[in-house]
């Protein structure tokens, strides 16, 4: 059984022009301790997805689905409090600005220790704090920070933007979820940096048999060790299926423009030679086209894009559009 | 942390230094000759060659105010020219009695105004919201004055509960000496200390209340504020996605960050109090430092105007420099600015 299983999750805005609908159908599933990587330029609502599935409710939204699975259990059937209790115990996510997800007033250790479950630490009062201690400074080693004696005491604004994410990578795995979205975790970050977080959450993924939803706008930061590659354009589900087949054999136009794009930043442009990007501009959320969402902008759109493409499944693999580029056997 | 004190400190003397200058310059802006403002000796009298001398009123102005600094710090402050008292002790004994008021009415402004504000937030834009905020709304902009005097009317004359004005029963025989009266009593060897007291407290209910409702609105209002825009900020939502309950998340996250940026406001709302304890115990007749301003200047009394502005400055300027050490010391960030 899938740990998350989301069927045609809808989020609906409001706003002063009327009701938008920021994610059209979009299914996901994700099976335990698997890498899925969840790629889309901006605003096409996969951060949107990420708080849909950890309840970061915002009472403009309307959030419905046919299945918004976790584990077996209907998260969209639970109220409040008890979505709160299933997400805080089983979820954690961390994102593309640590400084602004931490207490900027509070200590490295009170933040991490705030994160501990209170099952965790028994025996005396005295006893529970050097527990707790103890647990920060292992917390601290696992996310690859070595001098915990100079980042326990310290305020998150006294730390570098690396030092800061591991951190908040720390918060979120003391409870030891089973799954951790990153929603962008390694955006304006030094290579080094990068590469450092990358392969944290791949070990993390794999030695904790958590599963890690890693949201990216670029097909060149996703993790090797992805398993699963979703694309999302505007809020619609473009393509999903295993990394490696979706990568080597685009089905999509837009699998395939994002991948040229990402192969362009490594190979040397000659001069003055145009950039291999789609035509046009991302619509905004007022002017949604209907239909594909990429029609306008698609270099094989035709008449029927208008109508929005219905699923094709190929053995893995899932996309939405009239015109695949892969060849079907009939 | 060093840096921060230093820096405070610095800009705490730079501000002494202004307002020694300003004071002295005092001397020479009350109208007529400056010896005889401060002393009282008219110019005609046989003295006024050697008081002049002593003051150095002949001298450059940087050594006039050289020896107006000596005098000042070494408790020199001449004597009041309608009662001859010495003003540097009297002065003190003002301050104490308005601080106890004031100190009354900022407790008492806090206790209730803070609370109040988060629990304003917690509601934001709910019926309780709304009420709580037009009646914060509506105390703050009641003039004083008015609503004293209409308390008075109500609880000292027509129901009778508390005293009309005053520090306290003179009967009682408390020989003032720091100048709060509460002191004073513990301090006393009277026979009745457990009613003197009492009586005491009496008369501090209504200026304390009084004054504590301006400054307990502003707060309200500044807490509420501050406190519903933490619990929009990232990490709080964070927090609340990481299971804490909503009370956690306030009193970990939302309160201490509102905290922060409402203390910044504090040495104002402590100026505010000031100014308003000024008219407060002119109604209540309380000694203190407002209302010794008051009669001093409808007397003419120099020396006590100029102490008067002094003191009032310069503890304004004290209550500064401990918020904003207090902020350093709690609060790391600030001293980032």
């Amino acid at each position: 059984m899938q740990l998350l299983d989301i069927r045609n999750l809808t989020v609906e805005m409001k706003t002063p022009h009327g009701i938008v609908r920021v994610l059209d159908k979009v299914n996901l599933q994700l099976g335990k301790g698997e890498i899925h990587s969840l790629v889309g330029e901006s605003g096409s609502g996969k951060s949107l997805l990420a708080k849909a599935i950890v309840g970061f409710a915002n009472p403009n939204w309307e959030v419905t689905a046919d299945r918004l699975w976790w584990n077996g259990q209907d998260l969209l059937a639970m109220n409040t409090k008890q979505r709160r209790a299933v997400t805080g115990r089983d979820m954690a996510m961390i994102f593309q600005d640590p400084y602004s997800y931490l207490d900027p007033n509070s200590t490295i250790e009170q933040q991490i220790v705030e994160a501990i479950p209170e099952g965790d630490v028994r025996g005396t009062f005295m006893r529970r704090r050097v527990d707790r201690k103890t647990r920060v400074k292992r917390l601290l080693h696992r996310v690859g920070i070595r001098d915990h004696e100079s980042v326990i005491d310290s305020y998150p604004f006294e730390l570098s933007q690396g030092v800061a994410q591991k951190v908040s990578i720390a918060i979120a795995i003391a409870h030891r979820p089973r799954l951790l979205i990153a929603d962008e975790p390694t955006t304006a970050m030094e290579p080094s940096t990068k590469l450092q977080i990358h392969r944290l959450l791949a070990r993390l993924a794999a030695s904790q048999e958590m599963s890690v939803l890693l949201i990216s706008q670029d097909l060149t930061s996703i993790l090797p060790e992805t398993k699963q590659l979703t694309l999302l354009y505007c809020g619609q589900l473009m393509e999903t299926g295993p990394a490696e087949e979706v990568i080597n054999h685009p089905a999509h136009p837009y699998t395939d423009s994002m991948l040229r794009m990402s192969l362009q930043t490594q190979q040397e442009l000659p001069h003055k030679a145009r950039l291999p990007t789609l035509p046009g501009a991302i619509p905004t959320l007022r002017h949604m086209p209907i239909g594909c969402r990429l029609g306008p902008r698609c270099p094989y759109a035709q008449k029927q894009c208008v109508k929005a493409p219905l699923a094709t499944q190929k053995q893995q693999r899932v996309f939405h559009c009239h015109f695949p580029l892969l060849e079907l056997e009939s | 942390m060093i840096r921060y004190l230093s820096s405070r400190l610095f800009v705490f003397i730079i501000a002494f230094f202004l307002l020694t200058v300003f004071t002295f310059s005092l001397n020479f802006f009350f109208p007529g000759d400056p010896v005889t403002n401060m002393t009282g000796v008219r110019t005609f009298s046989d003295y006024y060659p050697v008081i002049s001398e002593i003051r150095g009123a002949d001298k450059n102005i940087a050594f006039q105010y050289i020896n107006y600094m000596q005098n000042l710090l070494s408790g020199n402050w001449g004597a009041s020219l309608s009662s001859g008292d010495y003003v540097f002790e009297h002065t003190y004994q003002h301050l104490f009695a308005s601080l106890e008021l004031i100190v009354g009415a900022l407790v008492l402004a806090v206790l209730i105004g803070v609370p109040s504000g988060i629990f304003a937030a917690t509601q934001f834009r709910g019926p309780i919201d709304k009420g709580v905020i037009s009646l914060a709304m509506a105390g703050y902009s009641i003039p004083v004055f008015w609503l004293a005097q209409l308390l008075i009317l109500f609880f000292a004359v027509k129901l009778d509960w508390l005293p009309i004005t005053g520090q306290i029963n003179p009967l009682y025989g408390i020989a003032p000496q720091s100048g709060s009266i509460l002191i004073d009593i513990v301090i006393s060897d009277s026979d009745y200390k457990a009613a003197a007291l009492q009586d005491a407290l009496n008369h501090l209910i209504l200026p304390v209340i009084i004054l504590s409702i301006m400054p307990m609105m502003l707060l309200l209002r500044l807490m509420r504020n501050a406190t519903q825009d933490m619990l929009q900020k990232p990490y709080v939502k964070a927090a609340r996605a990481r299971g804490l309950n909503e009370f956690q998340v306030l009193i970990k996250h939302a309160v201490p960050n509102a905290t922060q940026s409402v203390l910044q406001q504090v040495p104002l709302i402590f100026s505010l109090l000031l100014s308003n304890s000024i008219v407060i115990e002119s109604i209540f007749n309380w000694p203190g430092i407002g209302n010794w301003l008051v009669r001093a200047i409808f007397e003419r009394d120099f020396p006590v105007i100029q102490a008067c502005v002094l003191i009032i400055a310069l503890t304004i300027l004290l209550f500064n420099l401990v918020v904003d050490l207090y902020r350093g010391w709690r609060f790391p960030i600030v001293r980032q600015e």
